[in-house]
C-alpha cells in the first residue's frame, strides 16, 4: 500500500511528460502510449508560444542565479558578523532580522509596489531590478548561516588572527571554507524557491518578455487564448520543473534537511 | 553589550575595528529590511488613511473610510468566508495526511528515504506548474474524470450531483474543494518533514515500556505518539495556519484576480491583488493589507492560548 501511494505521487508528472508528447485530441484519452507520438507540442512551445518557453526559462535562470548570489553573499557576511563580531547593537539588530519575518509578505505589497513604482522600477528592464531587490536577502538566510557559523570552533579563527589575518581574511580563508554545508543548503533552497516563485514576479514582471516560467505558465492559460491547449501547457510545465527536478534527485538531503531545520517555508 | 567579553589587554584596538566590521558586514542587509520590511510596515498604515493615485501619490485624506468600506464590501466578505473555509479544511487535512506519512516513513523499513523523498516530491515544484497540471486532470475530459469513469464509480458522483465530464476547476460548487485537495497533496510532504523532526526526538524508551505494559502499536500512537507530538502540532498547525490565511498562488492561477468562477477562488490575498491592479486602489488595497495582517496575527495568538505554552516555544 505504501509502494502504492509513493507511486501515487509521481502519476501526475508522468502524465504530464506523456501529454507533452500527445497531439491535442489524443490529450484527452487515457492511453499511456501517446498515439501518434509527436514533438509538435514542444516546437510549439519553443516556436509559436508568445513568448517562447526559451525566453521564459532564461528569465527563470537569471533571476533565479542573482537572488541566490545575492543571498550567499550578504547572508554569508551578515550571519558570520552576527555570530562572531562584537559590536554594540548586535543583538538588537539581529532582533529586527528577525521580526522581519513576521511581516507577511503581502502586507509589504501596496508600499513596496508604490516605492519601486516611484523609482520607475516598473517599466522595462526595472522589472527585474525590482524583483531581485525584493528577494535579494532574505532573513531565513542570514539566520541559517549564523547558526552555522556558531557551531564552528573558535579556535580556528584565533589561530588565523594570531598568524596576523584580518577580519576579513579570516572569514575569507578560514570560516567560509568551513561553512560549505551551510552555503550549499542555502544556495539549494534559495535557488530553488527564487526559480518557483510567484507572488513578487506575478506583481513585477508586467511585459510578457521578461516574465518567469510561472508567470508566462500562467498566462498563457488565462489571458493568452491557450486554455485548453494541453500538449503545449504541459511542455512547459516539463520545462519549469526539471531543473528543481535534477537538483532534488542530486541534493535531495539538503532539501529534506533544510526545509525540517529552518521551518520558515510553509 | 551583552555576550561581549571582557577586552584582553592590548585589543583596544582590535575592538575598534571589530565594530567597524561589524558595521560593515551588516549594512546592506540591514537597510534592505529597515527599507523594504520595518519602513513598509509603517508606510502601508500611511497609504491606508488616504485616497491614493497609483501614479502621482496621496489625493484626499480620508481617515478610517477604507478601512469602513472593507466592513461592507461583499467581494471582502466572500473573500474572508472563502480563506477561512479553506483553511479550516485544509490545515486539519494535511497535518493528518503528513503525521500518517511521517509515522510510515519512521519505522525502521527497507527503503526508508526512498520513500521520504517519493513523498516530498510534489513540493518540490512550483505552484504554477503543479497548479497547471492539477488543473489538467481535473478538466471535463482529463485524467480524473476518465479513470473513475473507468472505475464505474461515476453513480456515486452523480448521487452528489457531479456529472461524468464535471469541471472541476471551472464549477463555482467544486472549485475551492479541488484546490483544498491540491494543496492538500502538494504540502503534506512538507508537513510530514516538521513532523519528522518531532517524531525523531521521542525517546524510544517510552515505547518500550509501553510495550512492556503490553499495548498494542493503535494504542502507542494514540496514547503516547500523539500527545507527546504536541510541540510539533503546534508548530505544523501555526505554519499551517499562517500559509491557510495568505493562499493566493492557485487561486490566482486556476481563478484568475478575479477569483472566478463566480468568486469561489476569492481570497483576501487575491482581493488585495485585486483591489491594488485592477481596482488600482492602493489607499484601499493597502487597508486590505493590514486587516490581513492583523487576522493572521490574532490566528497566530489564539492558537497559542489553544495550544498552551509548549517546550521550545
Amino acid at each position: 500500500m505504501m509502494i502504492g501511494y509513493a507511486l501515487l505521487m509521481f502519476v501526475p508528472f508522468t502524465w504530464t511528460v506523456i501529454t507533452s508528447f500527445k497531439t491535442l485530441p489524443d490529450a484527452t484519452r487515457l492511453t499511456v502510449i501517446p498515439s501518434p507520438f509527436t514533438l509538435a507540442a514542444w516546437e510549439y512551445a519553443i516556436g509559436r508560444l508568445e513568448p517562447s518557453v526559451v525566453v521564459l526559462f532564461g528569465n527563470s535562470f537569471f533571476i533565479a542565479t542573482v537572488v541566490t548570489l545575492s543571498n550567499l553573499v550578504l547572508g554569508s557576511l551578515a550571519g558570520y558578523a552576527f555570530a562572531r563580531l562584537r559590536f554594540p547593537g548586535r543583538e538588537a539588530l539581529f532582533l529586527i532580522v528577525l521580526a522581519t519575518l513576521m511581516i507577511p509578505d503581502q502586507l509589504r505589497l501596496v508600499p513596496v509596489y508604490i516605492l519601486f513604482s516611484g523609482l520607475g522600477l516598473t517599466i522595462g528592464t526595472g522589472q527585474y531590478v525590482a524583483v531581485i531587490l525584493v528577494m535579494a536577502i532574505s532573513a531565513t538566510s542570514i539566520f541559517l548561516l549564523r547558526q552555522y557559523f556558531l557551531t564552528i570552533p573558535r579556535e580556528l579563527e584565533e589561530a588565523a588572527r594570531i598568524d596576523g589575518a584580518g577580519f576579513f581574511t579570516t572569514f575569507w580563508r578560514v570560516m567560509l571554507p568551513l561553512a560549505t554545508p551551510a552555503l550549499a543548503a542555502v544556495t539549494i533552497l534559495q535557488f530553488q524557491g527564487t526559480w518557483n516563485s510567484f507572488f513578487w514576479p506575478v506583481v513585477f514582471l508586467i511585459d510578457p518578455p521578461h516574465q518567469t516560467l510561472p508567470i508566462g505558465l500562467t498566462f498563457f492559460r488565462l489571458t493568452g487564448g491557450q486554455g485548453t491547449n494541453w500538449p503545449p501547457l504541459m511542455a512547459t510545465v516539463v520545462i519549469a520543473t526539471i531543473p528543481i527536478l535534477v537538483l532534488y534527485i542530486f541534493f535531495q538531503r539538503y532539501f529534506v534537511e533544510g526545509i525540517a531545520a529552518s521551518g520558515v517555508k510553509g | 553589550m551583552a555576550g561581549a567579553a571582557a577586552p584582553k589587554p592590548g585589543a583596544r584596538i582590535g575592538a575598534r575595528q571589530e565594530t567597524l566590521a561589524g558595521y560593515a558586514l551588516v549594512a546592506v542587509p540591514m537597510l534592505f529590511f529597515l527599507v523594504l520590511n520595518i519602513g513598509t510596515f509603517f508606510y502601508a498604515a500611511y497609504i491606508s488613511v488616504w485616497k491614493w493615485n497609483i501614479r502621482t501619490g496621496p489625493v484626499e485624506f480620508v481617515g478610517l473610510r477604507n478601512f469602513e468600506r472593507i466592513l461592507t464590501d461583499p467581494v471582502f466578505q466572500s473573500a474572508v468566508k472563502n480563506t477561512i473555509y479553506y483553511t479550516v479544511i485544509w490545515v486539519p487535512l494535511t497535518m493528518a495526511v503528513g503525521l500518517f506519512l511521517a509515522v510510515v516513513v519512521n519505522q525502521k523499513i527497507r527503503g526508508q528515504t526512498a520513500f521520504r523523498a517519493a513523498f516530498y516530491f510534489p513540493a518540490i515544484a512550483s505552484s504554477a506548474a503543479i497548479t497547471m497540471l492539477w488543473i489538467f486532470l481535473v478538466s471535463p475530459y482529463g485524467l480524473f474524470n476518465e479513470v473513475r469513469g473507468a472505475l464505474g464509480l461515476n453513480p456515486l458522483f452523480q448521487f452528489f450531483g457531479y456529472g461524468p465530464n464535471e469541471n472541476w476547476i471551472g464549477d463555482y460548487r467544486a472549485a475551492m474543494n479541488t484546490v483544498i485537495v491540491l494543496n492538500a497533496w502538494t504540502t503534506s510532504g512538507t508537513f510530514m518533514l516538521f513532523y519528522l523532526a518531532s517524531l525523531q526526538a521521542i525517546s524510544h524508551e517510552v515505547y518500550e515500556a509501553a510495550a512492556i505494559d503490553g499495548a498494542d502499536a493503535w494504542q502507542a500512537f494514540w496514547r503516547i505518539t500523539f500527545p507527546l507530538l504536541r510541540p510539533g502540532h503546534f508548530f505544523v498547525a501555526t505554519v499551517g495556519v499562517i500559509g491557510g490565511l495568505q493562499v493566493f498562488d492557485q487561486a490566482f492561477i486556476a481563478g484568475s484576480p478575479n477569483g472566478d468562477p463566480a468568486n469561489a477562488l476569492m481570497t483576501i490575498v487575491l482581493y488585495l491583488y485585486n483591489t491594488l491592479f485592477i481596482q488600482i486602489n492602493p489607499g484601499y488595497a493597502a487597508a486590505v493589507g493590514i486587516v490581513l495582517f492583523v487576522i493572521i496575527f490574532t490566528a497566530t495568538l489564539i492558537q497559542r492560548q489553544l495550544f498552551g505554552r509548549t517546550p521550545g516555544w
